[in-house]
């Protein structure tokens, strides 16, 4: 194919003064062309009254995503940057008996190495500060960083990592967590038990529920891991500065919460950090935390030099937190008509290495547990327990949908196993306007059964059943 | 090292790469052509997508080398000085894109449909962006935007509303 | 990615003297939409990637005295856009539309497809059934292999390091043949197949009987295989539903399917059933359409 030098863009004289270059002149790195954008419409409206009920609103953002003009971390340069990438551990359990990186800073183009023992404070979380930044004594999950390098191109700093040599003493690992709540399991952070958070709802009197109950049914449901999976990875941008001030660009949906923990770990006052939390490329519960921002900060503290890093897309499954998986064993007596009497709900969270915000999804996880259905006698325990897995935190509903699935499935089962239409029994059992929750709250605007209504109406439930 | 020569968004572009440099990294390293992202680098989420002589592609399976010669055009090539591109403008009116880090790459998608099929089906737009993953599932005003352009095709342009502020009720 | 050199070779003759020349340090990229994303996460790469992906002359779908010839840059969309495929072989089209989605179609080629050789390939069944031949080629000279022998196993071909594939060819005979290829994945995009099935066979007009059935299965067994028994089971007899739902059993026994994190075995095998019974209802009905054409 030959390249056509001349430019089919209408003429004006814009155009005219770049047509007359020859491609060869032009030398990178080059003037971008001005990337063109309506000017003159991006002045709102001012003095006047918004109406807000009733109408649809766009979005701030929405012209900029449209535009290609959003920037995201990875899209802002500096001058003189880094980029920095984390060596991942790759054994689940194990004593770390020696960090060897030499080999790594004597390669050209890395301009920093750091390992955990470099960290002031080498630990952070949201609950429990129960993660180290880098590990530097144990590993916990095979995701956990052991190192970081700074080097002038991503490839080096990805070439460094591979000459960085971790020796490791094996560690027994517990991947199950019913298997960990045992006395007998490897302890994930010893020498504290692996049950890190209970929590117990008591409604009525169980016993006699399921004494007063003509059938009594019995199911364990489990579910899976999930990540995230955000379009952008996790990103930081760090840049210290001669005042001992940092400024982190970085991918958080909380930057309050972020910045008092860099401030812990970096062991320095809150108000020497600055974050600017950029527009993020989708969250989900999984960037309200932070991962790799102390390890950056201190990686230009270094170099002198402003570091980015952005996670790989395995990073992101290893290193990141994810959905609990949760083992769940349901007891629910009913009577005749299948009105329930009785649930008992055991809930075993995996809470992965760390303990995240697994303490706000096991208490959303035992309110919502019995399901939206007056129930006189509940009783709901449920145990968060570490294991030696990538780190489970918050995701979309904290819980919630776990145990949707789990009652919404022993619904199916009991309905039929009683010969009872699945929507007929819901009816028979749902919350309505004044129903008392298990903890005790009296509910108002409740309308779940106009919900299951209007939904079997529009998608037909009723056509072709008997 | 090879030296390369494209047009980009219309105009001619020359430059030096390392061979192994991706067409994404090209664009968005070396021309600042910051609108197609890097979201998962093996081709699976097509947040990197751009328009190659005319064929959607992953810029990140592509290597600069191999658009020696070639038209690209990229996000930053749709919209003029003075007017969105009409699939902008829809995405807009509709909230099409919430994060929007898939928006750059679902709105090429839907260009190189469009030139092609000016007026699909649903299936057919379905199938067009089947490449472009959305985390936040915003591909119901997606789709709705889409059609919205091939059917306002040659009858005018939408109002643009300031942004911000309402658009239709 | 770690650094390699470019070399852009025109034609197919350039692409062989340089393979002969870098040996098993050199790679070909074509679609590149496998190899990149291989080269990405490689400890070690190629010194020198020979880029064949402008060599026109290994583009291009024709008609030729052995039959339907597609080369080797033929990309999926090529695939599902040709007239000529359209036409003889529809069964490629659906089997090219399943493969990744728009993007990776419009890059990636049907024969890197079958040279990546995992076994869950959409393009191999179809082909597999309609036994077509691959060409291939080094700077010494040419061969052609029947594609289930080359086929060697999961990710591996006869292929020789320096050797390259110039073109695939469904034979003469099998112009128009009736095939169906049916595909079951997690997901109707962007989904690798849990279980791919491809089935052809003329139907004899008169007797009503399948004559030379073919059964391939992708992701059942090591590489895509054929159904032999089911095969040899189906020859001759009456194109009923009894007999296509036997010949899915006689196939499900025949692969040799695993449990992974997509599927149990169990689960594949009850796929393969059922996606070969259809897959032989489908390719007989195409007959029995065809048949209905000529005879207006």
């Amino acid at each position: 194919m030959t390249v056509d030098t001349k430019l089919e863009t209408p003429v004006d004289t814009q155009t005219m003064e770049q047509a007359v270059l020859e491609p060869a002149t032009l030398r990178l790195p080059a003037v971008t062309p001005p990337v063109p954008f309506p000017i003159e419409t991006l002045v709102p409206d001012t003095r006047q009254q918004t109406p807000a009920v009733g109408q649809r609103a766009t979005r701030s953002d929405g012209r900029l995503h449209g535009l290609g003009q959003t920037k995201y971390i990875d899209d802002i340069t500096l001058p003189g940057m880094l980029y920095a990438r984390i060596k991942r551990a790759g054994v689940a359990s194990a004593r770390i008996v020696r960090v060897d990186t030499s080999a790594a800073e004597a390669m050209p183009g890395v301009m920093a190495v750091l390992t955990g023992r470099e960290i002031p404070v080498n630990s952070f979380g949201p609950s429990f500060q129960d993660q180290p930044v880098l590990a530097d004594e144990r590993v916990f999950h095979a995701g956990d960083g052991v190192a970081a390098v700074a080097a002038v191109t991503e490839q080096i700093a990805i070439d460094a990592l591979e000459k960085i040599k971790v020796e490791y003493e094996p560690l027994p690992a517990v991947f199950d967590p019913v298997e960990a709540m045992k006395e007998s399991a490897p302890k994930v952070h010893p020498p504290n038990s692996n049950i890190y958070a209970t929590k117990v709802i008591k409604r009525g009197d169980l016993d006699r529920g399921f004494a007063e109950s003509a059938h009594v049914f019995e199911r364990q449901f489990r579910t899976q891991m999930v990540e995230h999976v955000p379009l952008e990875p996790h990103a930081t941008l760090a840049e210290w500065d001669a005042n001992g001030r940092v400024t982190l660009w970085t991918t958080l949906g909380r930057i309050t919460l972020g910045r008092t923990d860099i401030a812990r770990t970096l062991k320095m006052p809150v108000n020497r950090i600055r974050v600017v939390g950029t527009i993020v490329g989708g969250n989900f519960g999984g960037k309200n935390e932070i991962t790799q921002e102390p390890v950056l900060a201190l990686l230009s503290k270094k170099t002198g030099r402003p570091v980015k890093g952005v996670f790989s897309r395995r990073e992101e499954f290893i290193s990141s937190t994810t959905r609990h998986p949760f083992v769940m064993d349901y007891k629910t007596g009913v009577d005749k008509e299948g009105k329930i009497i009785a649930r008992k709900v055991r809930l075993v969270l995996d809470g992965g290495a760390y303990c995240s915000w697994s303490e706000t999804t096991l208490g959303k996880a035992c309110i919502l547990a019995p399901g939206p259905y007056n129930i006189d006698n509940v009783h709901v325990e449920a145990f968060v327990v570490y294991t030696n897995k990538t780190m489970t935190g918050a995701m979309r509903g904290f819980g919630a949908p776990q145990v949707c699935f789990a009652y919404e499935s022993h619904m199916d089962d009991i309905a039929a196993a009683l010969g009872i239409d699945p929507l007929e029994i819901r009816l028979r059992n749902v919350f309505d306007e004044g129903s008392i929750s298990p903890t005790g709250q009296v509910l108002h605007s409740v309308v779940v059964r106009d919900s299951l209504l209007t939904a079997a109406e529009r998608f037909g439930w009723r056509e072709g059943r008997p | 090292m090879s030296s390369i020569s494209m047009r980009v968004n219309g105009e001619m572009r020359t430059a030096t790469v390392a061979p192994e440099t991706t067409l994404l990294r090209f664009l968005r390293e070396q021309l600042n052509l910051t609108g197609a992202k890097l979201g998962c680098d093996v081709g699976d989420c097509g947040a990197c997508t751009v328009i190659v002589d005319g064929m959607a592609v992953n810029a990140c399976l592509m290597l600069a080398d191999q658009a020696d010669g070639r038209d690209v055009l990229t996000i930053e090539g749709l919209a003029t000085r003075d007017q969105l591109h009409p699939l902008q403008q829809a995405f807009e009116i509709h909230a099409a894109l919430q994060c929007g880090f898939c928006g750059p790459g679902v709105i090429m998608s839907a260009k190189a449909l469009l030139d092609e099929t000016p007026d699909p089906t649903v299936q057919e737009i379905n199938d067009a962006l089947a490449g472009n993953l959305c985390r936040c599932t915003g591909y119901t005003k997606m789709v709705a935007a889409i059609q919205d352009v091939a059917r306002s095709r040659g009858a005018g342009t939408v109002k643009l509303p300031a942004p911000g502020n309402s658009g239709r009720a | 990615m770690k650094a390699f050199d470019v070399v852009v070779a025109k034609d197919a003759n350039e692409a062989l003297a340089l393979l002969a020349a870098h040996g098993a340090r050199a790679k070909l990229l074509a679609g590149g939409t496998d190899l990149l994303v291989d080269l990405k996460s490689a400890a070690q790469v190629p010194d020198v990637v020979v880029d064949i992906s402008r060599a026109t002359d290994l583009a291009g779908i024709e008609l030729t005295e052995h039959g339907l010839r597609i080369g080797a840059l033929a990309t999926h969309t090529a695939v599902m856009r040709s007239p000529l495929i359209q036409e003889y072989f529809p069964a490629l089209v659906d089997a090219s539309h399943t493969v990744g989605a728009v993007q990776t179609r419009n890059l990636g080629t049907l024969a890197g497809n079958l040279i990546t050789c995992v076994p869950s390939m959409d393009g191999g069944p179809p082909l597999l059934a309609l036994e077509a031949i691959v060409t291939l080629a080094l700077s010494a000279g040419r061969r052609e292999v029947p594609l289930g022998e080359f086929f060697v196993g999961p990710r591996k071909t006869v292929l020789k390091p320096d050797e390259m594939l110039l073109d695939i060819v469904i034979p003469r005979k099998n112009l128009g043949k009736p095939t169906a290829f049916l595909k079951f994945g997690l997901r109707k995009g962007q989904a690798l197949a849990l279980v791919n099935v491809a089935a052809s066979a003329w139907i004899d007009p008169k007797r009503q009987v399948f004559v030379e059935p073919r059964i391939a299965l992708g992701a059942v067994a090591p590489t895509v295989i054929r159904a032999r028994q089911a095969e040899a089971w189906l020859e001759g007899r009456p194109a009923t539903p009894e007999s296509m739902a036997e010949a899915g059993r006689i196939a499900a026994g025949e692969a040799k399917p695993i449990s992974d994190f997509r599927a149990s075995a169990g689960y594949r095998r009850d796929l393969i059933q059922v996606l070969t019974a259809r897959a032989l209802a489908q390719a007989a009905a195409q007959a029995a359409s065809k048949r209905k054409e000529t005879s207006r």
